[in-house]
């Protein structure tokens, strides 16, 4: 991007300092306000829940290998359900990517020295890691058997550790509210001078969206959630039909925190992916105004359809048509995006690195994800497919597919940058491979099961002895998909001792976080001011992509000369 | 690093992730307002499920709700009307910078804060010992083959005779009651929490000017407790006549 | 960046000198509060009209009015959304109107004694799903 640095350089200093060796006490990691620094915390705290989340994962697929159950009784596996599910939502996929990229990129990508309110961002962690630490108290102390949903009356009568696994969400909710106002400070009054809008990278844009969602949609299912602590704790009974309350308000309040928390988890996917398609595709994204405001319009009418998680309840008729109508307008900016970014492709000179390859995954699972929403979205194929493993397998191609393929995405485009080091690109595209293929064969399969009649949540099929062939899949594919994950721990925790230095810009890509910081960048983040004169995305296929494939090979190392 | 000056100003001390005050100050008020923009949201909800079954069971609300103190709904919003006039003149005498001005105005505003949970416990301590707290005590109505149920409140007693009322008999459906006297529970309640975090953060605010702490250098935490508290009392004023006033 | 940014002149606070509300107007809006507040009351009660009395949508909108309109100060005034940059504008009123996105759930409620198709459980046995245990074809 054409950007220009203000004033003269003033003595290079003698040792290059960054924000990892600024200071090395574990009080200066604890206590940080650095937005860097946060991020790395965070990268740390959600890998742990999302660990933890697997293993849940692990025994869910395990017992369903044999049609009558394997292990677990119904009891522990409503609880091993459960956990799988409050842990990877609320603890791994609503605070994945904007917790740790959003937080280590969007003050570098605007040209500020920190976020707007770093003392908040430091609290918004310890709610986080405290909220986390509740929800796994009340797993240890005997498990949580109402879902990820909570629906009352179930979770209102369940004698299991509810209350306090509701109020480690609720702390987790005003965590991920306080980094979304964080964000939404920082997006508009912290940008460099010269960075207007239009010229902000898209990943800013749908941080942007997403932080709207988050502030809009978190406090309705905090307080929604509250009220089950309330009506467990002290009888009241705002839920409970016995006194002409409606337990399908709950329903209604839950997901309209929940159907926007879909977009929590993806839109910052599909920041990453905007700005991965256009590095490595060397052309400026196609149609930017579009995608920036399908963002936006994805936020707001994300709002509007939620009522499609409810066909099967005692919703109006005339209310479900509308919603059905209004999910299948909103799946037109997701498909904007989608064409947007394989026209940046188009004619662009397309190089299949690592961060690529998750992103073309991402592109090829989210459609599929998608399209499968748009059975569920419509009230008649519904009823046959709600409450199947069909379901399932949808969401996870949008979640795991989507936000986990893009985070992963993510994390290698920046790991340069965030750690100053490479990793084996080898490596690198061998997982992207495995997860894909694992993937693929651990839900697919589900898809076709679940069309036959498989129920979500039941650890048994003993009256469709014929369905395992199909959990034997899944379990396979599983397996691999466990083995693809593990990869990228393994090799970029050792790229972080073994590694070679990266350059500032390993990828010779664009924006200020590449052209104008060291890898991995000071505390200050720029030694200079900026001043933002032209578009980011100023690729330029014919030049470019000389100069990168003479030696792609090289060009890491390379780059840091 | 944190509190470095970037840039030498006249005013007060510019953290060193801005560029000057006037961003410093804009860049707080914004991220206040977002913040009140999810409390909307917060009590939002509330006001949804109350909207909802005041739709449905207006008759049983409207009876149930002669069972409150309008008087003392009346007064508390007295007293929180004062106390947002006493926060504005107290943004108003940070503004100006006449310290001792804006620490008696806050001074005041925590004393209306303490006089509204005053009010508060004599109302819930009243309805608790009728009980009308919608836990498993919770009792309405007449029972069958029992004397209906008089039970002398201390805190009625207590009041003085201006803020007494009328007793009604408790009319209407016992389980409409019980959901009337819920919502009514966590929306009050809510907003007395709301309160007691307010009191927190302006005596945090007053002690924290009296040391003259490195955290207060201008008015605009001052504003931002301000807003809060506006805000606190923004909800009181719609939940007086929803709750106190329900018409026929 | 700031090279050409102008010094401006602030108050001891900081503040731009027109951003303060002035002593008269925050007199003037609590004066108005305490009469909309005595309004409520006195409509509630001891409102002359009988009819309006016993008419609950126009005592109810009378009251939500009131409180709407105290609102309208307290944000407008006490808030400083009146003088406060566009942005702050923009969230007070989003904030506002998106909380009148939750009422969209009223539209359930009320629509649901609609029926689909008027008549609907009377539908004709050729629109109903096969026997197929009875009836193969
Ligand atoms: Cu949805």
């Amino acid at each position: 991007m054409s950007a220009t640095v203000v004033g003269q350089s003033s003595a290079k200093p003698s040792e290059p300092k960054n924000y990892l060796n600024a200071d090395h006490t574990l009080k200066s990691w604890l206590l940080s306000v650095d937005h860097k620094r946060i991020g790395v915390m965070y990268l740390i705290a959600v890998t742990f829940f999302f660990f933890i989340g697997s293993i849940a994962a692990a025994m869910i697929r395990y017992e369903l290998t044999s049609p009558k159950g394997i292990l677990l009784s119904s009891e522990v596996y409503n609880k091993t359900f459960s956990a799988h599910g409050i842990l990877m939502v609320f603890q791994f996929l609503v605070v994945v990517v904007p917790a740790v990229l959003g937080n280590f990129l969007i003050p570098i990508m605007i040209g500020a020295r920190d976020m707007a309110y770093p003392r908040l961002n430091l609290l918004s962690l310890y709610m986080f890691i405290t909220g986390g630490f509740l929800i796994l108290t009340s797993f240890v102390l005997g498990g949580v058997d109402a879902g990820w949903t909570f629906y009352v009356p179930l979770s209102t009568i369940s004698e299991t550790q509810i209350s306090l696994c509701l109020v480690g969400i609720f702390i987790t909710g005003f965590s991920s509210i306080f980094t979304a106002v964080n964000f939404i400070g920082t997006i508009h009054k912290m940008r460099a001078p010269g960075m207007t809008w239009y010229r902000l990278p898209l990943f800013i844009w749908s941080h942007y969206a997403t932080a709207i969602v988050v502030i809009l949609g978190t406090p309705v299912v905090a307080i929604t959630l509250f009220l089950v602590v309330v009506e467990r704790g002290f009888g009241f009974g705002i839920f409970s039909p016995e006194l002409g309350g409606d337990p399908v308000l709950f329903q209604h309040l839950f997901w309209f925190y929940s159907h926007p928390a879909v977009y929590i988890m993806i839109l910052p996917a599909f920041g990453i992916i905007s700005e991965i398609i256009s590095c490595f595709s060397r052309r400026p994204i196609f149609g930017y105004r579009f995608v920036a405001y399908s963002s936006l319009s994805i936020a707001f009418l994300g709002f509007l359809v939620w009522g499609h998680h409810m066909f099967l309840s005692s919703q109006s008729v005339l209310q479900g048509i509308i919603f059905s109508l209004i999910s299948f307008i909103l799946a037109v900016p997701s498909a904007v995006k989608v064409f947007n970014w394989t026209l940046t492709m188009v004619k662009g000179s397309v190089h299949f690195s690592t961060p690529m390859l998750y992103a073309l995954g991402f592109m090829g699972l989210f459609v599929i994800g998608g399209l499968t929403g748009l059975y569920l979205a419509s009230v008649d194929t519904d009823v046959h497919l709600t409450g199947t493993y069909f379901i399932v397998a949808h969401f996870h191609y949008v979640m795991v597919g989507g936000t986990i393929l893009a985070y992963l995405g993510g994390i290698h485009f920046w790991w340069p940058k965030m750690f100053g080091r490479t990793y084996s690109e080898f490596w690198g595209r061998l997982s992207a491979m495995i997860i894909f293929i694992g993937f693929n064969l651990t839900f697919f399969p589900q898809f076709m099961v679940g069309y036959l009649g498989m129920p979500r949540r039941y650890h048994y099929y003993y009256f469709a002895p014929e369905w395992q062939f199909y959990h034997l899949l899944s379990t396979a594919g599983s397996t691999v998909l466990g083995f693809g994950f593990l990869l990228p721990a393994l090799y970029l925790t050792y790229s972080l001792f073994k590694g070679k230095k990266a350059g500032p810009n390993p990828w010779n890509a664009k924006g200020l976080e590449w052209e104008y910081t060291s890898s991995p960048p000071i505390t200050e983040n720029f030694t200079q001011p900026i001043l933002v004169t032209d578009s980011v995305y100023d690729y330029n296929p014919a030049e470019d992509s000389k100069m990168y494939e003479v030696d792609e090979e090289a060009t890491v190392e390379d780059m840091n000369k | 690093m944190s509190h470095s000056h970037t840039k030498e100003t006249d005013g007060p001390e510019v953290y060193f992730q801005y560029e000057d005050i006037e961003q410093q100050q804009e860049t707080y008020l914004v991220g206040m307002w977002s913040f009140l923009v999810t409390e909307v949201m917060f009590f939002g909800a509330l006001f949804l499920i109350y909207t909802l079954y005041r739709w449905k069971f207006h008759d049983d609300f409207y009876l149930v709700h002669e069972q409150l103190n309008w008087k003392m709904g009346g007064l508390n919003t007295l007293i929180l009307l004062t106390s947002s006039f006493t926060v504005a003149l107290a943004v108003h005498f940070a503004q100006k910078g006449n310290t001792k001005l804006q620490m008696r105005c806050l001074f005041a505003t925590i004393l209306c804060a303490f006089g509204f949970l005053a009010v508060k416990t004599f109302e819930y301590g009243a309805k608790i010992d009728h009980n009308l707290l919608p836990n498993h005590h919770f009792q309405y109505g007449h029972v069958e083959g029992e004397e209906e149920h008089h039970v002398e409140s201390k805190w009625d007693k207590m009041l003085p005779s201006v803020l007494q009322v009328e007793k009604k008999e408790q009319h209407g459906n016992p389980q409409r009651a019980r959901l009337f006297f819920s919502i009514y529970f966590t929306m009050t309640g809510l907003h007395g929490l709301h309160v007691i975090i307010g009191i927190i953060c302006f005596t945090a605010l007053m002690i924290l000017i009296k040391i003259k702490s490195s955290l207060i250098t201008d008015y605009v935490p001052t504003e931002m407790v301000g807003l809060y508290w506006h805000f606190v009392d923004l909800v009181w004023i719609f939940l007086y006549p929803l709750y106190y006033l329900i018409p026929k | 960046m700031a090279a050409d940014h102008g010094h401006h002149e602030y108050t001891a606070g900081g503040a731009h000198a027109h951003h303060i509300l002035p002593q008269k107007t925050i007199f003037l809006i609590f004066g108005l509060l305490l009469g909309g507040m005595a309004l409520t009351i006195w409509a509630a009660f001891f409102l002359p009209v009988k009819s309006l009395l016993e008419n609950t949508f126009f005592m109810q909108s009378l009251a939500l009015g009131i409180a709407v309109f105290k609102a309208y100060l307290v944000v407008t005034y006490f808030m400083g959304v009146k003088m406060g940059t566009r942005l702050v504008k923009i969230f007070a009123i989003g904030g506002f109107v998106w909380f009148f996105v939750l009422f969209v759930m009223m539209a359930d409620y009320v629509s649901r004694p609609m029926e689909p198709v008027v008549g609907w459980e009377k539908v004709p046995s050729s629109a109903l799903p096969r026997d197929t245990v009875k009836n193969p074809e």
